[in-house]
This record gives C-alpha cells, structure tokens and sequence, in this order.
C-alpha cells in the first residue's frame, strides 16, 4: 500500500459517502424493480399453491434450494477473508475486509429467503423453531434439516454482530465528521465509541474471540448445508466428502463473488490506493487454491463411484457427464477448476479486465455446480420409474432475479451509507508498514 | 475533594504519547484516559493494564450454550419419542451438533455482552471531554489536575510536543 497518511484514509473513505449523484439512484430504482419482482413472484406462490413452480416429483428441490446453497457459499468468504485470514495475521485482507463481511451477512439474508419460500406453506415456518405445535410435537433434531435451521440462524446473528462491532470504531468517525442528521444517526450508532484505552483492550479481546469463534462455525455451516444432502441416501449425495467438497466449493464461489464487488467498487469509489492490485492478486492466488481443491473432489467423487463397484451410483454419475443435464457438468468443470487455472499466470492476476469475467465465470460456474448436485441426484436415482427432468418456471426465474437484485440493492444501499473500507484496519496497517 | 480540571493533550506521534503516558504520574498529574485513532500497543504498554477479561464472559456463554444445546436436542427428542432411522431416542453425535451451534452462538453473545460491559458502551456521557481529531490522526491524553495547576499541565503538554486543550 502506498504511504497514506491517517486524514487521507479517513478523507478517501468519507468521500465514498457524499450525496450519490441520480445514476446512484438508478441503479438502486432498478434493483429495487427486481426485488418487488421476486416479492411479487412469491406472493403469488404463496395464494396459488407451491405448484407454480417447476418443482415436483422425482426433482422436488429445485432453484430455490440450489439458491440457497449458492448465497450461502457466497457468504463463505467474507467470513475466510474477516475471520481466518485476520486470526493468520494477512494483512492484506484488511482492504477487503469490510465489503466482504457486509457481502456475507446480506447473502445470508437472501439465503435465508430460500427456504422459506421453498415451504409454501410460509405461515407455518413456526415447525422449524424449538416451540411444541398444536399436537404438542417438537421439531426432530436428528433431522439435517434441523441442523440447518441451527446452524444458517446461528451464522446470520454471528456474522451480523461480528460485522456491527467491527463497524464501531469507523462510526465513530463518521459521527466526528458530520452533522445535523447524520451526525445524531451515527452518534447512536457509535454507542459513544471514543477510541479510549479500555475500550480498544477489550475490542481487540472480543474480536479476536469472535474471529476464533466464527472460524470453525463457517467450517460447520457449509457442513451441515452439505449434510442436508449427504445424509440422505441418494445416489450422488450420500458421500462422505460432501462437508470439505462444499466448503471448498463455498469459499471458492464467495471468493468470485468479492472479486465481482471489489472491482467495480474500487474503480466507481476511486480505492485503487486502498484496494491495490496486490490485494485483488492474492483473492486470485487463493482462488487457485479453492479451484484446486473443488477439481480434486469433482475427480475424488468420479474415483469412489467406479471403485465403488455400486452400480446405482456409477450409473448416476455415467449419466451426469452423458445425460440430458451433462452441459451443466461441462460448465462447472471448465468455469469452476479450468479457467480459474488461469489465475496461475501473473499477467491474468493482475489484469482488471481478466480478474472481473473469471470471477463471473466462477460465479457462474458455482450455480451450476449447485444444479448439478441438487436437481442431478434425485432426477436420476434408483428405479427407472422415477427418473425425471426438472426446468425452473417463470415463478422460480422472478424469485432467483428477486434474490440476486435484493443482494445487490443491499450493498449499493450499504456503499453510499456506511464505510465501505474499514478505516481502522486501513489506518493499522499504514502504522505497522510505517 | 478540590476541583479538578481536565486537559486533553493531543499528540500527532504515537511514541511521544507513550512517552507522555510514563512521565505523567512524575509530574504530579492524574491520566485520566488515553485515546486513540487505532488499537496502540505502545499506548497500551505504557498504561500498563491488566488483561481483558472479556474472555471470561465469552468462556461463560460458550459452557451455557453447550449444556442449552444438548438439553434442548434432548428435550424435544423425549417429547416425541420417536425412533428415527434405528437410532436411539437421544443420540449424542447428531445432538453434538446442536450442541456445538449453540456453543458458538452463545459464547458470541457472551463475547458481546463482555465487550460492552468491559469497555463500559454504550457511553454518551464520554464525549463530554473527547476531542473529534482522536478518531482521525490524533493520540490524546486526558489528565485531570487540581484547580490551579491548570497552566503546568498545560506546559507539560506543550513540552512534549502535544498541543493543549481545556475542558470546563
């Protein structure tokens, strides 16, 4: 990071926060139009009956469960890049750290959307929490679904108040900057935060205690997301390698993700001295790592079912690379492991342009990963009889555009008011170089 | 009790700060409290604090949740009575999982209330005597001294190149 003084860094980041020009509010009207859409996509679900959608028997886990794997991978990295990577002492994840922990508190949000809307019945939600219903049964926590509800409410409520106490210190300094309305807002935000020494002591404590506490939770999280599938004996899903397969796969899909944010960020918020190309360079470095690791398991689960000898499963698998739905496998071996391959060249790590499509790539990549596994597993099982074709419906397609236009209406919402760099970490890290 | 004053001294160096902090008690002057733009481990050093104990609060709540999280897998189990894919009714390595969400979620609860409670937020009444340059390039100290001595302390700042400022 070039020298920045302490007031340039403030002033760099306070800048972000000026009055947005009308283009601002375009973007935000737009993605505001799709979020309505998807709400209203829902609405209309839930008065005529779940069976709007593509969903149905054999495939009854459709876009909006390979969805809500999607955001909750995608949510994966902020915590690697605010948690682990601050417990590893990488301080140039510090650039990063902000954006990318908002980046997973709001793709929580949207997924936990997903199984909701996936209930129908949304009225009934009540089941899923510990509170005895009208026959005085309990929720059944032997279920992999139970373990999800646990542990996706468990994530959320972390993430959000790892993420509002890291937040702390730069409200302060909005609140030192401004005033009028602004000024009383952030007052109230900073819950009186002056930077004293007690308070710094047990700041540093505490989050060094919530980093310690939300590393091995996001190990669990995609755990258990994956266990949903794992635990079931369908052929495809009932693999060991599903828990470490997922997270890779996770951290490589969010890692995408804070690329595709950072770039345009940078570049509208004028961050290049903040955000330096070393630091898009090492998420791409990393994203070898997590490419790797994702083609490793895509090869591994190939291995175990032809050394399996269990025909059920190796028919499964013959015919995810040869069946109706083989394109989605093409597009998650190339997108997810042969194109991010690229990044092992300097020159692709540290283009702009290169590093924006392969993240959109991976993006895409991850999606279909999700489709292949999901809708792949259960269209062809066990008897013939029951094999079937999925294809989302015009409800499904309005609720996907609604949960993609609601992350990122949530985060230009979130660019424009609060500090999207943390200023404090900035600010740390030019002391430490110093 | 006398009067007492309180004066910041704002200093743009983290060391002469420091330095500040150790020559205070000499000079005859009470530091009241020390703050800072970022977590300073000179600043700290020199102020010579016991260690947070945050933690406490943290181990507290993550004990709290294991224990909530089994029993509650447990509880609901016998309510049903219900043996599910031959397993028995209360089956520890599912439930470990309950268990272990709960151990996060409320050692983090735990870890929060510990952190609001030990560094005394929320605190309105601490920006009385704050000066708003702390949170961007500023280290200020804030000494308290006997009505009178307003003037030395004042110079005390002054000479190890901090600037001064009084409040009421």
């Amino acid at each position: 990071m070039p020298d920045l003084t302490y007031a340039q860094i403030d002033q760099t980041v306070l800048n972000t926060l000026q009055r947005p020009r009308p283009r601002y509010w375009v973007f935000v009207a737009l993605l505001l139009g799709g979020v309505l859409l998807g709400a209203g996509a829902w609405i209309y679900q839930i008065f005529i009956g779940i069976g709007v959608g593509g969903q149905n028997i054999p495939v009854a886990w459709g876009t909006y469960l390979i969805n809500f794997v999607f955001w909750v991978g995608i949510a994966h990295s902020g915590t690697l890049i605010s948690a682990i990577l601050h417990l590893f002492r990488a301080g140039w994840r510090n650039p990063i750290a902000r954006a990318a922990e908002t980046m997973t508190v709001f793709a929580v949000c949207c997924a936990g959307l997903f199984p909701f809307i996936h209930l129908g019945r949304v009225w009934q939600v009540y089941y899923m929490l510990p509170l005895p219903n009208q026959r005085l049964l309990w929720p059944n926590f032997l279920s992999p679904l139970m373990f999800d509800v646990v542990a996706i409410s468990t994530y959320l409520t972390v993430s959000s108040l790892f993420w509002y106490t890291g937040l702390l210190p730069d409200l302060a300094v909005v609140r030192d900057r401004s005033s009028g309305v602004r000024h009383r807002i952030f007052r109230i935000l900073s819950l009186g935060w002056t930077g004293a020494h007690h308070q710094w002591l047990n700041f540093g404590r505490g989050y060094l205690f919530f980093a310690a506490l939300a590393t091995p939770l996001v190990i669990s999280v995609h755990s258990v997301v994956s266990w949903d599938f794992a635990l079931g004996i369908v052929p495809g899903w009932h693999t060991t390698i599903f828990a470490p397969y997922f997270v890779a796969g996770a951290i490589h899909s969010g890692l995408a993700m804070v690329l595709t944010l950072m770039i345009p960020l940078r570049r509208i918020f004028r961050y290049e001295a903040i955000i330096t190309l070393n630091v898009l360079e090492n998420v791409a470095k990393t994203m070898i790592l997590t490419g790797l690791i994702v083609g490793l398991a895509y090869g591994t689960e190939y291995f175990i079912a032809w050394y399996s000898h269990n025909a059920v499963e190796w028919e499964s698998f013959r015919w995810r690379a040869m069946g109706e739905y083989a394109y989605g496998l093409y597009f998650m071996l190339i997108c997810n492991v042969l194109l991010p391959s690229l990044f092992l060249f300097r020159a692709v790590r540290r283009s702009i342009p290169w590093l924006f499509a392969l993240s959109l790539v991976v993006n895409f990549g991850m999606w279909w990963e999700r489709f292949v596994i999901i809708v792949g597993g259960v269209a062809h099982d066990f008897a013939p009889h029951s094999w079937g074709l999925y294809a989302p419906r015009l409800v499904e397609y309005c609720i996907m555009v609604g949960s993609f236009s609601l992350f990122f209406f949530l985060f230009l919402l979130f660019c424009k008011h609060l500090p999207s760099v943390s200023m404090t970490e900035i600010k740390e890290t030019a002391n430490h170089a110093g | 009790m006398p009067a007492e004053t309180c004066i910041m001294g704002l200093f743009k160096d983290e060391g002469k700060a420091a330095k500040a902090i150790l020559e205070l008690p000499a000079a005859g002057f009470r530091l009241r409290r020390a703050h800072s733009p970022v977590p300073s481990h000179r600043i700290l050093e020199a102020l010579k604090l016991k260690k947070s104990r945050v933690g406490w609060f943290t181990l507290a709540g993550g004990i709290l949740g294991f224990f909530t999280g089994f029993a509650l897998a447990i509880f609901t189990s016998v309510q049903w009575n219900l043996i599910a894919s031959g397993k028995p009714i209360v089956s520890l390595i599912p439930f470990f999982i309950v268990g272990f969400e709960f151990t996060i979620l409320f050692s983090v609860f735990g870890n929060v209330i510990g952190l609001l409670v030990c560094a005394r937020l929320p605190d309105y009444r601490g920006l009385t005597a704050y000066d708003p340059r702390c949170s961007g390039e500023h280290f200020g100290l804030l000494a308290a001294c006997e009505a009178g001595r307003e003037g030395e302390l004042m110079e005390f700042f002054q000479k190890k190149g901090g600037e001064a400022k009084v409040f009421a």
